[in-house]
Order: structure tokens, then C-alpha cells, then sequence
């Protein structure tokens, strides 16, 4: 088959064209069980210190929904050293920007500064990390603030974040995975500084956190630094993480929602996934690219340019959370899209199994296959670009598979899938059964 | 000291090359080797206004339809093309400009600037892609409106520019369907010229090498006569007025207030930038410090210092829950004002002079980022040494520097405040600080 040969011979070429990226890392573990990595980089003058602890908003403790994330806002609220908003205070007077989130599987903190001012940031990671200080005022201000960050992000806004916080609650079956991950304001306002100093106490130690410095920076000039701030705090005993896994789907799971602020109707729908060490995660990650990796894709051409149905359409794995490496759990392949006034969600599943049925059928061609490869190293290369985006992922490595070297060999992994394995995948994970779907359409005005 | 004063030493910034081609086309060429990407930036300086009032929303189709198609491409052939390279297009149409940002693994970068050219110098407008990009371009519009930021936004430009290019932001939906296909191809030709542009090229790239490239690629397309950009005169304003957009079941009130402002290029930028980090650009802000961690009133109170080409506003915005509506506008004018008749501590000022330059080199980590950065240069007139210099000027401001520049433009008494909200809610809070106009939607 000559086609076959010359298909072949432009795939060689462009493998050998493809530039690759190596991330240097330095990893190892302080005596009080801190994991820690350093990555050196030189095209910025720049260095990000993050820190990620293994407590994420999935395992909060039962019945105080939103606690994680209340409680990453009470770490800047003041530690031993560092009062109440100093701490950002120093990062900005020394020309830097922090943040902290809570995601899935870990809450992180960081600053991106220049990076001859990595010693303020260690200095200020390790103070929270030994001594968090916390008060009842600042407690109270804290739940005020994030009860207007739930009203901004979600009770205030059209569909209201419904492709995750809704999507996730109706999709799983064990509350880890099935509860508001932003929590009712009511329990938001429930709070006790108790809980605060426990939950510190419980999950907030060396032992269940990586430190990560990726910049312009040498590793053995900040080695000294990471021993001097960070080796006498002590560990704890964390407690094991409860059992999160989620059972089988049978059914197809349809949900009617009604919005009162938004003037479109929006459909949002999820399928389980495999675990990220099966065997078939490879095969998942590219056949999402293929469905709905960019505007060429199957899905986004059958919706939005052949049907006309849909205005937009996004999705991904750890859609909105994350990406495909940085979580520890089960997952869902999400999919979401802004559909026209006199259209129904259930066309769209309609064309949408009409697509699934085509790649579990028929498997996808050769171009789709080579084009899936090559979309994935460029998004891979994304979130190597910034020192945060690097940290990020080494981080996520080191606290999910203690081996942050793994990120020098994610790209070749995910070029020796074939077509028959993505075909596969289709087969046993693109099911109505396997789905959760959330119709959302405006209240009558 | 925990707190440093400035910053030890200067930032090395990356090599920047310019070079105009033959047809006009002002190629600027930055090695920013992070990753094996590289990011191209094509500007048109045809702002989302340009021509609004014989056919509003032209300039915003014209730019989104640029990518569904060519003279010898399909839509999906082109994003095909696109994927087979780990390639991304998009159009923005903003207040001075119309881009083309684009982006691949850099081993394809001659056929990243091919397509870029293509979609520049030859779109096709087909009939059934122009058809589809009005249904949905109405649509979205509709769709905005429910994005209580965005329609805060919107009626903050109407009030601040009114019958000027930058007082416009998206159509009426139903005024999209007189727009036609010729119409398109018409604004296209005239104001997509190589001679009205801009080529910003960012990342892993070797100067030389890539003139070459883009001269391969881009260097036959025809010079155009693109028509002057418009810029009528600012309307000004002789006091504070509030407009009211009622949003019935809003659970809290977007508050967007501010005044006017120069354009980029005034030397009034640097210290309104910086005067901006204190009141309400950075985390440890004055509004920040008030609002949020010491009353609770708000998630994240911000200002920006929104200065474009041919003029600006300073604005500062809140969203807070229904009860504190009135008292968090009390606040925020408290702190305008405060700034306007009291120094600034040395302490607040170092702080933010090095948060300033420090931040700009951040943008370093991102090939995009650092585009967009480049770009300012290019569409806001500024010099071409901004970068270099900027630490100097920035350094060099005093306290009195900045109280002059907040007693200019942080002027609510001439300028507007907008809220959106539950009007019946909220409506005896907001009465004692102005007149108000109600907007119903």
C-alpha cells in the first residue's frame, strides 16, 4: 500500500525535526518528610517557590463543604513572623505576584519574583508552614470574603460554574467526589477557629507537602536556604486518605436545570474515566484532542459549523480544575457548550453519540492520529512555559507519584499510542452510560 | 529588613529587532526561547469602533470571519492545517485594533507565518461562514448581557466616550443582520494592509533567520490605502453622574466608578500606573487593605490604569453583597479621594516602584505575554527604548508626583459610576452621591 509508506516517511521527518524539551530536576526529601524539587531555569529572570499540600477540596471533612478553601484564605491571614496581609505585603515590595488555590487533590500556594529574592519567599513558605496564626476577627473577615467570592464567581453569574461544581455532584456517587466543592454559604459561615487549628494541625505538615523552586537560580545556592528555613518543622502524623474511589456507572444520568440569570441555554455533560496508570489514559488523553482538542475537531465541526446547533464548545479532562496530570482521583471527560434559543440538549447528545459511534466504528485516521500527537506536545510545552507552570506539574508529580522526573517522559509515552487503542478507548468510555448530563436553559421571564 | 528597596540589579531584556519590509509591513523580531514555540502577533489599527456609525459591529465580523476561510483554504482545511502543526489562530478586535494572534511548535514556524499571510492578504468571507459568524454574533451578544462585569463595562465606555469610537462595544443584535458579505470584503481590503500593521514575532527564534521567513511569507502581499483613524473629540464631563442597569435578582451590586484619563503615551503614564498600584493594583493595595480585609465587603476590589491609544479612563470596580452596596461606595471614594489630597508614605511608594518594574519583568515567562508587551509599543505610539528605560523613570517619581496624578484622574466629580444590580434593593444606598440614570434592560 504506497499510501501507507509515504505516511509513513513524513512521520519520520517530522519526528526528527521535533525539538524537545528537557527539564532539569533536582529531587529529594528533607529528614521531617518535606519533599522538595528545584528546577533550574534561564530565559527570564525570574523564580517561582511553590508549595503544594496533599489537601484538596475532594476530602474536606463531611459536612463542612467549602472548608478547604475557606482555609487556604486563612493562611495569609498571619504566622509567628508574618501579620496579617504582610505576607503579601513582602512579596510585593520585592517585585513579585502570589496566589494561592484549592483544587481536586492539594491546595498550593506561591510567588513568581525575581529571583534573586528567593530567600524572602522560602523564608515566608516556611514561616505559615511551622506556625499559622489565626484569630477570630480575621476568621470572620475571611468567611465574609469568601462568602462574596461565592457570590461573585457563582450565585451571581449566568450557569453559575454548573460544568464543574454541578456536573461533579451529579456524576459521582461517593460524597469525596459528589459534594459542593465551594461550598453552601451556610456552611462557609458555620466555621470554628477550632476547626481552623485542627485542620492546620492534620494536614498542613512537611510530610504532606512538596516544595518546589523552578527559575534562575542555582540549586546548590538555595539548598542551604531550603535546610535553613524549612528542616525543624515537625512532622505530623497525617491522617490515610479516605476511600474516594467511585462506583461503576449503569445508567445514563440526565439533569433539568432552570437559570435564572442567564438568556442562553447551555448544556454540560461528563464521562468517567480510567485511572491515569491504566493503560488506555494515553489513548483517552488523544482521543479528547481528536473530539474536542480545537476548532478542526469532530465534535466542535458537527456542533458548531454542520448543525449549527452550538455557539461555542469546550471541555477537557479536569476541565476548569486542572490538567490531565495534576490530580489524584477519579475524573470525568467534560465537555460544555452555549447552544441557540430553539435547540435542545438532547439533539446535541443525539449528534454527539452520532460522533462516538463514528470513532468506535470506524477509529480514527492516520492524519487525526499524527495531528493528536503533535496538538498534545504543543499543549504539553503550554504548561512548561512559565517557572509557575513548571512548578505545577513538577509538584504534582513529586506529591502524586513521588517522581517528578516523569515530566522528561511524558511526550515519548504518548507517542506510541495507535489508533486501535484510541478506537478502544471510544469503545468502553464514550457511552450514554457512562454519562452525566445537565441541560441548563433561562427561566421564562 | 524583611522589606528591600529596589531592586539590585538591572533587568537584562531580550534583543528586540525592527525592520520594515518594502510594503509597509513593520516586522519586530524577539528570541524568547522558553519552550520550542513561537507566537506571532499581525495588528491592524482598526478598533472595534471604526466606522460604528454607519454599520455597527462590521469591524468586529470582519475580524472573526478572517479565519473561516480564504481564497484557497476552507475554514476547517485551515484549522486542520493549523492542528497538524500544534498551531492556534484567533482574532481580537479591541478599542485600537484588530490582531491575529497565532502560535506553534517553532520546527513549523514557515508554515505558521504562511497562514497567517494567507488569512491576511487573501480571506474569502464565504457566504455560509458569514451567515453563520451574524446568527452567532447576535447570540453572544445576548449572551454577554447576562455577564453582569460585562454590561458594567459596557455602560462604564458609553458614559465615559459616548459618540467617540471608544463608547462603543458590541452592536444592538438586531442591527447585525444589515451587514453584508461585500460590506465585509470592503473593510477587509481597506484596513487590512500591510502598510496599517505590525508583525510581532516572540520566542524560540533566531532574528536573522526569521526576517527571512517572514519576508518568504509575507513580503509580496500589496501595500493598501487604509483611511485615517478617526478620532473625534473626547466629550467632557462637567460632574458625577450614576447610571443604574437593573439586573432584578442579582445578588449582589457590580460597582464600576472612574474618570477620564490621558493616552499610553502621555508621560502622565508611568506615575498613574504606579499610583494605581497603591490604590488598587496589587494585592497589598489601599483598597484591598479597606474593603476586603478589614470590612469584608468584597472578594477582589481592583483599578486599573486603562490607557490606550488615543485616550483613556482610570476606573476602579467591587462586587459586593446587596446590603453594602452604599457603604463600599463610600469607601472607595474615600480612598480616590484620600490620594488626591495626601501623600503617599516613602514606604508605599518603594513598595510599588519595585512591584512595578519587577512585574514587568515577569512578563518574560510567557511568549504571549511578552508579545502583548511588545505590542504596546507599536500600537500606543510609545518609544521604542520603553522597556529599558522604564526602571529609570519609574524610580525617579516622589510622593508629590503621585498626588498630582491622583488629583487628575482620580477625579469622580467629573467622572461616572456605574451599577449594576437589583435596583429595588439597592436604590436608597446609592441615592446620597449623585444624580442617577436608570437603565432598564
Amino acid at each position: 500500500m504506497p499510501c501507507r509508506v509515504v505516511a509513513l516517511l513524513l512521520a519520520v521527518a517530522a519526528v526528527a525535526s521535533a525539538k524537545t524539551v528537557d527539564v532539569p530536576v533536582e529531587y529529594y526529601r528533607l529528614p521531617n518528610g518535606l519533599k522538595v524539587v528545584i528546577s533550574e531555569a534561564h530565559t527570564a529572570p525570574t523564580v517561582t517557590v511553590a508549595v503544594y499540600y496533599g489537601i484538596g477540596f475532594r476530602v474536606e471533612p463531611k459536612g463542612q463543604t467549602g472548608f478547604a478553601h475557606l482555609f487556604e484564605h486563612m493562611m495569609f491571614q498571619g504566622s509567628a513572623n508574618v501579620k496579617k496581609m504582610e505576607h503579601a505585603k513582602i512579596v510585593e515590595a520585592n517585585g513579585g505576584v502570589l496566589n494561592g488555590s484549592t483544587r481536586l487533590d492539594f491546595t498550593n500556594y506561591y510567588e513568581t519574583l525575581p529571583s534573586d529574592r528567593v530567600e524572602k519567599a522560602l523564608f515566608l513558605e516556611a514561616d505559615r508552614m511551622r506556625s499559622l496564626e489565626v484569630s477570630e476577627e480575621n476568621l470572620k473577615n475571611q468567611q465574609n470574603v469568601v462568602s462574596e467570592e461565592v457570590r461573585n464567581n457563582v450565585l451571581n453569574q449566568p450557569y453559575a460554574l454548573f460544568e464543574w461544581l454541578d456536573l461533579w455532584v451529579n456524576a459521582n456517587q461517593n460524597w469525596f467526589n459528589a459534594h459542593n466543592f465551594y461550598g453552601d454559604l451556610h456552611d462557609i459561615e458555620a466555621a470554628k477557629i477550632g476547626d481552623v487549628r485542627q485542620f492546620f494541625k492534620t494536614y498542613y505538615a512537611p510530610n504532606n507537602a512538596v516544595l518546589t523552586i523552578v527559575g534562575d537560580v542555582e540549586p546548590k545556592a538555595v539548598k542551604p536556604m531550603v535546610q535553613k528555613y524549612f528542616t525543624d518543622i515537625p512532622l505530623q502524623s497525617v491522617p490515610e486518605r479516605p476511600d474516594i474511589n467511585e462506583p461503576q456507572q449503569s445508567e445514563e444520568k440526565r439533569v433539568k436545570q432552570s437559570d435564572k440569570l442567564a438568556n442562553l441555554p447551555a448544556l454540560a455533560f461528563g464521562y468517567h474515566l480510567p485511572d491515569q496508570e491504566s493503560a488506555d489514559y494515553p489513548a483517552v488523553v488523544l482521543l479528547n484532542l481528536i473530539v474536542q482538542g480545537d476548532d478542526s475537531s469532530r465534535l466542535y465541526q458537527r456542533l458548531v459549523k454542520e448543525k449549527e446547533i452550538s455557539l461555542d464548545w469546550g471541555g477537557g479532562i479536569n476541565f476548569e480544575l486542572g490538567n490531565e496530570f495534576d490530580y489524584d482521583g477519579p475524573m470525568l471527560l467534560t465537555s460544555r457548550t452555549t447552544y441557540k434559543a430553539g435547540h435542545t440538549g438532547d439533539e446535541i447528545l443525539k449528534e454527539v453519540d452520532a460522533v462516538a459511534r463514528d470513532v468506535q466504528e470506524h477509529g480514527v485516521t492516520a492524519k487525526e492520529l499524527r495531528d493528536a500527537k503533535v496538538r498534545f506536545r504543543s499543549n504539553f510545552y503550554d504548561q512548561l512555559e512559565s517557572t509557575f507552570g513548571k512548578a505545577n506539574l513538577l509538584a504534582a508529580l513529586a506529591l502524586f507519584h513521588d517522581d517528578p522526573s516523569r515530566i522528561n517522559r511524558i511526550v515519548s509515552a504518548y507517542e506510541v499510542v495507535t489508533a486501535e487503542q484510541i478506537q478502544s478507548a471510544a469503545k468502553k468510555y464514550l457511552l450514554p452510560t457512562n454519562r452525566t448530563a445537565i441541560d441548563r436553559v433561562p427561566e421564562k421571564k | 529588613m524583611l522589606i528591600a528597596a529596589f531592586l539590585a540589579a538591572a533587568i537584562h531584556w531580550p534583543t528586540i529587532t525592527e525592520k520594515k519590509l518594502e510594503n509597509g509591513l513593520t516586522v519586530v523580531l524577539v528570541p524568547l526561547p522558553n519552550v520550542p514555540k513561537v507566537t506571532a502577533q499581525l495588528t491592524f489599527l482598526a478598533g472595534r469602533g471604526t466606522g460604528y456609525r454607519e454599520h455597527p459591529g462590521m469591524a468586529q465580523l470582519a475580524g472573526r470571519v478572517l479565519t473561516e476561510g480564504t481564497t484557497s483554504r476552507t475554514s476547517k482545511q485551515l484549522k486542520e492545517e493549523l492542528r497538524s502543526i500544534g498551531g492556534s489562530m484567533n482574532v481580537t478586535v479591541d478599542d485600537d485594533a484588530t490582531t491575529i494572534t497565532a502560535n506553534a511548535l517553532s520546527e513549523f514556524s514557515p508554515k505558521l507565518l504562511a497562514l497567517l499571510d494567507d488569512v491576511a492578504e487573501h480571506p474569502a468571507y464565504p457566504k455560509s461562514e458569514v451567515d453563520l459568524a451574524k446568527t452567532n454574533f447576535a447570540q453572544e451578544i445576548e449572551e454577554q448581557r447576562s455577564q453582569p462585569d460585562f454590561v458594567a463595562n459596557e455602560q462604564f465606555e458609553k458614559a465615559m466616550f459616548g459618540r467617540h469610537p471608544y463608547g462603543f462595544v458590541v452592536p444592538e443584535p438586531s442591527a447585525i443582520a444589515g451587514i453584508t458579505r461585500e460590506g465585509l470584503k470592503q473593510f477587509a481590503a481597506s484596513h487590512y494592509a500591510p502598510n496599517n500593521a505590525h508583525l510581532i514575532v516572540v520566542g524560540d527564534l533566531q532574528p536573522e533567520a526569521m526576517l527571512e521567513e517572514v519576508h518568504k511569507a509575507l513580503g509580496a502581499w500589496k501595500r493598501g490605502t487604509a483611511p485615517p483613524l478617526e478620532s473625534p473629540p473626547l466629550p467632557r464631563r462637567e460632574k458625577r453622574q450614576i447610571y443604574f442597569v437593573d439586573r432584578p435578582g442579582s445578588v449582589q451590586s457590580t460597582i464600576v466608578m472612574g474618570a477620564a484619563a490621558p493616552p499610553r503615551k502621555s508621560p502622565d503614564y508611568i506615575p498613574l500606573r504606579t499610583a494605581n498600584m497603591i490604590l488598587g493594583g496589587s494585592f497589598y493595595s489601599r483598597l484591598m487593605l479597606n474593603i476586603r480585609e478589614n470590612k469584608g465587603y468584597t472578594y477582589s476590589p481592583f483599578s486599573v490604569a486603562d490607557l490606550r491609544r488615543r485616550a483613556g479612563t482610570f476606573w476602579t470596580s467591587a462586587s459586593v453583597r446587596n446590603e453594602v452596596t452604599g457603604p463600599t461606595i463610600l469607601e472607595m471614594l474615600y480612598e480616590l479621594d484620600r490620594m488626591r489630597v495626601l501623600p503617599v508614605t516613602k514606604e508605599e511608594l518603594d513598595s510599588a516602584k519595585t512591584y512595578s518594574i519587577g512585574t514587568l519583568a515577569l512578563e518574560m515567562e510567557s511568549q504571549a505575554g511578552f508579545a502583548n508587551r511588545i505590542n504596546t509599543i507599536y500600537t500606543y505610539q510609545l518609544p521604542r527604548n520603553f522597556l529599558v528605560t522604564f526602571d529609570e523613570k519609574v524610580n525617579a517619581l516622589k510622593p508629590d508626583d503621585i498626588q498630582k496624578s491622583a488629583a487628575t484622574y482620580f477625579d469622580t466629580y467629573r467622572g461616572a459610576i456605574v451599577i449594576v444590580g437589583d435596583y429595588t434593593k439597592v436604590k436608597d444606598q446609592i441615592a446620597p452621591f449623585g444624580d442617577v440614570t436608570l437603565i432598564k434592560r
